[in-house]
């Protein structure tokens, strides 16, 4: 298939929706691009024509239908995921896994002949018998604990299904790493904000990153040129977390990991807003996976993970000192 | 793709489109020179700064005084970090830092013989394969210090780990500084490929957990993961004999019962250990001695050898044979425990 003339975005104010819609409308002779989302970002520009859909809304699966055909949509980006894990299990639920089966319907129906899922490499699960690098064919097995994770997984299996029954269509899953960079923001930028960082006791495994702008360009490319299958976007290198904090000239609060996570547990279950205790098993097993199929595909990142964390570092220290 | 349609009023249409390698290379090409969101809004900062401070009454460059400041204040501290370890997260500095107390365990306190290091070959990745013994990966270290010192190559060599060692607090960032990686096949293949030499211990778990009665009997290599590996990666099997490291902390019995709440596969009961507490975790100064053997070519096999059962299987039995009899020939050069 040549680029496609028309994209269209689920989970328009998410960031990869967001700033892929950005990109896509910045190119001079790029696709027509199309948000769906429940609100309007109040930062986008009046370029992108937006719809309204609430994929867990039962019949959302016919009026996504509709407006592909109707808008000729010959691409769409699945974003429309939670960005941070909520106390809310149902919810979760009902937005990841019966949203994507609302989306797949929606494709089917419309014949959307390529589609570009975003996931992440946290779904291959924290564990100590992992290899050092998972590439693309091993087993997603999420994290027991982690709904969000759980139900991310989930998600995977039905797009790995619809891949396999429409064989016509391009279905291109890209699992990023944690994303760093200066606009970023999550969960996990946020526990790696402050000047104190809390790690599990006796653990320092080796982490990696990939900066915005190289997940972004994946996405992109994967928008516009034919990249079928599952594709792991990381950035070249690993660090370990001690050396990421001292590079950054942060301290670290190491905790013994049985109490780290019965505090966390509890901090989570009153709804401070903290993930649950699962996270620190991402900070204490390794899940590095192995970009090399990326890379080939989308090309060499241009920032590395040590790049891409000092990117993260210095533009939050200007915000100190603006 | 659904039926062509034609272009609507006022679309461009995008001659590159149809060609994959010029688009991505235009994203590619644009994206280093676009700027983002805070790029932005340093431009915007910068026109500010120009139109308002006098530029060249003074000669100053307010500008290039700007920018500098601001990457000195954002990376303060931070480039002159030569933090760097490898993607097996092998940390050379901590390696050199840790080489003097490896050298007094290695001379003084193990006093260690190397014998058949000539037969071994240099300047190419080899798949050294051991008896294992202990809890502790003493002999992993120690056949890595002894290759290192025999700088064979310039690589690293590896010693693979057991899971459940890595899982252990401490034992992990210790253990991957200084060489150590987790057992698994994947891990082993991909530090062959990169030329690094890997030391296994495919008796696996049977042979940590040995207990003292059974030492220097090697056990059955688990089910030719070692032999494929080496087929594969078309490296020479070097058996490796450690005799010594048996007595370092000679396992008298094993409680098993108290060893799932600890997470361990078993508590070990050493004549040090837990009797003296943390203290009984240091390995008694027994005599080792390390005999490297003949190597065993791979690289004339079929590359598909790894497939065929029966010879991996009798490759495999070879391979424990010619171990069992560089640890029997240690045992019987040796004068005593202590040496």
């Amino acid at each position: 298939m040549h680029a496609p003339g028309c994209v269209a975005i689920t989970g328009l104010r998410s960031y990869v929706g967001q700033r892929l819609a950005e990109r896509l409308c910045a190119r001079g002779r790029g696709p027509r691009v199309l948000g769906i989302d429940l609100r309007r970002p109040w930062r986008l520009e009046r370029r992108v024509p937006f719809e309204r859909v609430d994929l867990t809304d039962p019949t959302a699966n016919a009026r996504l239908a509709e407006i592909f055909v109707r808008e000729r949509v010959e691409a769409v980006v699945h974003a429309a995921f939670r960005r941070d894990p909520t106390p809310d299990l149902e919810a979760d639920h009902e937005l990841e896994t019966i949203g994507t089966l609302q989306l797949l319907h929606a494709c089917a129906a419309a014949k959307v002949s390529r589609l570009v899922v975003a996931s992440s490499t946290m779904l291959y699960g924290p564990y100590p018998d992992n290899p050092q690098y998972l590439t693309e064919a091993h087993p997603l097995r999420g994290h027991p604990d982690a709904h969000c994770v759980r139900n991310r997984v989930e998600v995977e299996e039905l797009v790995a299904d619809w891949s396999r029954k429409r064989p016509d269509a391009d279905v291109t899953v890209l699992r990023c790493a944690w994303i760093m960079g200066p606009t970023y923001w999550d969960r996990v930028v946020r526990h790696f904000s402050g000047a104190l960082v809390t790690t599990v006791l006796g653990y320092d495994p080796l982490l990696q990153f990939v900066h915005e702008e190289d997940c972004l360009d994946a996405f992109e490319q994967a928008v516009l040129e034919r990249h079928r299958g599952v594709y792991n976007v990381v950035a070249p290198g690993a660090l370990p977390l001690s050396m990421l904090l001292r590079l950054a000239g942060k301290r670290s609060l190491p905790v013994p990991a049985p109490l780290l996570y019965r505090l966390q547990d509890l901090a989570s279950r009153a709804r401070t807003g903290d993930p649950p205790a699962a996270f620190y098993d991402y900070l204490r097993w390794s899940w590095l996976a192995d970009g090399e199929r990326g890379w080939n595909a989308f090309g060499e990142p241009v920032y590395s993970t040590r790049e891409a964390w000092i990117s993260f570092v210095s533009s939050r220290r200007m915000r100190q000192y603006r | 793709m659904s039926e062509p349609r034609e272009p609507r009023p006022n679309e461009p249409v995008d001659p590159l489109a149809s060609d994959p390698e010029g688009a991505a290379a235009e994203a590619r090409a644009r994206r280093r020179a676009e700027t983002s969101l805070l790029q932005e809004a340093l431009a915007s900062l910068r026109a500010e700064l120009r139109a308002r401070l006098p530029s060249d009454e003074r000669g100053i460059d307010w500008l290039a005084l700007f920018d500098a400041l601001r990457v000195k204040l954002g990376t303060t501290g931070m480039r002159s970090l030569p933090a760097e370890v490898d993607e097996f997260g092998l940390d050379l500095a901590a390696l050199e830092r840790a080489r003097p107390w490896l050298d007094l365990l290695f001379e003084r306190w193990w006093r260690v013989e190397v014998t058949g290091l000539d037969d071994v070959p240099r300047e190419r990745p080899c798949l050294f394969v051991a008896n294992h013994s202990g809890l502790l990966p003493w002999d992993g270290l120690m056949i890595a210090h002894a290759l290192a010192r025999a700088r064979l190559s310039p690589h690293v060599p590896r010693f693979l780990v057991e899971d459940w060692l890595l899982s252990l607090p401490f034992a992990q960032p210790f253990l991957t500084r200084l060489g150590g990686v987790r057992a698994c096949r994947e891990n082993a293949e991909r530090l062959l490929r990169t030329g690094c030499s890997v030391i296994a211990f495919p008796e696996g778990a049977k042979g940590a957990t040995k207990v003292f009665r059974e030492r220097y009997r090697v056990q059955r290599f688990g089910r030719g993961g070692v032999v494929r590996t080496a087929i594969a990666a078309r490296v020479p099997l070097v058996p490796v004999g450690v005799v010594g490291a048996e007595e370092a902390h000679p396992v008298l019995f094993r409680i098993e019962s108290a060893a799932r709440a600890l997470g361990l596969p078993f508590v070990p009961v050493t004549p040090t250990f837990p009797w003296l507490g943390p203290l009984g975790l240091v390995p008694l100064p027994s005599k080792w001695w390390i005999g490297f053997g003949e190597p065993i070519r791979t690289d004339e096999l079929a590359p598909d050898g790894e497939h065929d059962e029966i010879l991996v299987w009798r490759l495999n039995e070879q391979l424990r044979r010619a171990v069992q009899a560089r640890v029997d020939e240690g045992l019987r050069t040796r004068p005593s425990v202590w040496g």
